[in-house]
């Protein structure tokens, strides 16, 4: 039972008939991603740039904490009603030819999600952020 | 904003608490004592991670006359497996589109 249900974590790879920079555009363009992700996209794909979009009429609103062209890219989002998970994309050429993606969303949980004021606790929830990002890595 | 689900993910972020649950998950109820027979940790340390477990109402208590029997709430941890799945296929939806939107522009 430990595997399912110690971490609120999700983890899905997908091989896309396409080369990583093509991947990478539809990732990180706001009218790309509008494409596939979500509506009224808006993101700002550098480090500390911000997000907002609509999932399904449900808006969401979070930071980019990582952008590697063509490899790397990470932010978080905030569910309506729960609190806030990491979405971190990986990228790397696919056996065969295309790319493989990587997708893991995680919730950022306890002290980070209780974290909503304040200069202190933003800088403790990005480094906390930062933490799990290079974990990842 | 804390969900409960933070909660019962804060509580099971502990290796021992994890042992702990799984112990539990095994027979119907215990007592601390009984579970300290079983892990590799004093009963002190046993009835710490009880409380943690409780205030995230992942174990309920029983008073059977001088004995606390403790079991397991299964609710909440069905809850954390809901999240999973629903956000899980939310990202299958996601991804479907993706390798369709790449096939579509395909230059």
């Amino acid at each position: 039972m430990s595997a399912q249900t110690s971490n609120r974590r999700v983890q899905r790879e997908i091989n896309l008939d396409a080369e990583a920079d093509r991947v990478w555009a539809a990732l990180t363009d706001s009218a790309l991603l509008e494409d596939w992700l979500a509506e009224d996209v808006d993101i700002d794909a550098e480090r500390g740039g911000e997000l907002t979009l609509r999932v399904d009429g449900e808006e969401r609103n979070g930071t980019v904490i990582e952008a590697e062209p063509e490899r790397r890219l990470a932010f978080t989002w905030e569910r309506e009603g729960e609190g806030e998970s990491l979405v971190e994309f990986a990228l790397e050429p696919a056996v065969g030819g295309g790319t493989r993606l990587v997708v893991v969303e995680q919730a950022l949980n306890g002290p980070v999600a209780l974290a909503t004021t304040g200069w202190e606790a933003r800088l403790k929830r990005l480094e906390l952020v930062l933490g799990r990002v290079l974990v990842f890595a | 904003m804390a969900t409960p689900a933070d909660a019962v993910f804060t509580a099971l972020a502990d290796p021992t608490r994890r042992r702990l649950i799984e112990t539990l998950a095994a027979r119907q109820s215990a007592t601390a004592s009984a579970l300290a027979r079983e892990l590799p940790i004093t009963r002190q340390a046993v009835a710490k991670h009880l409380a943690a477990l409780r205030a995230a109402r992942l174990v309920r208590a029983a008073r059977r006359g001088r004995e606390t029997q403790y079991s397991l709430e299964t609710k909440p941890l069905a809850e954390v497996s809901a999240w999973a799945e629903r956000v899980g296929a939310e990202w299958d939806r996601h991804l479907a589109r993706l390798e369709r939107a790449l096939a579509d522009r395909e230059p």
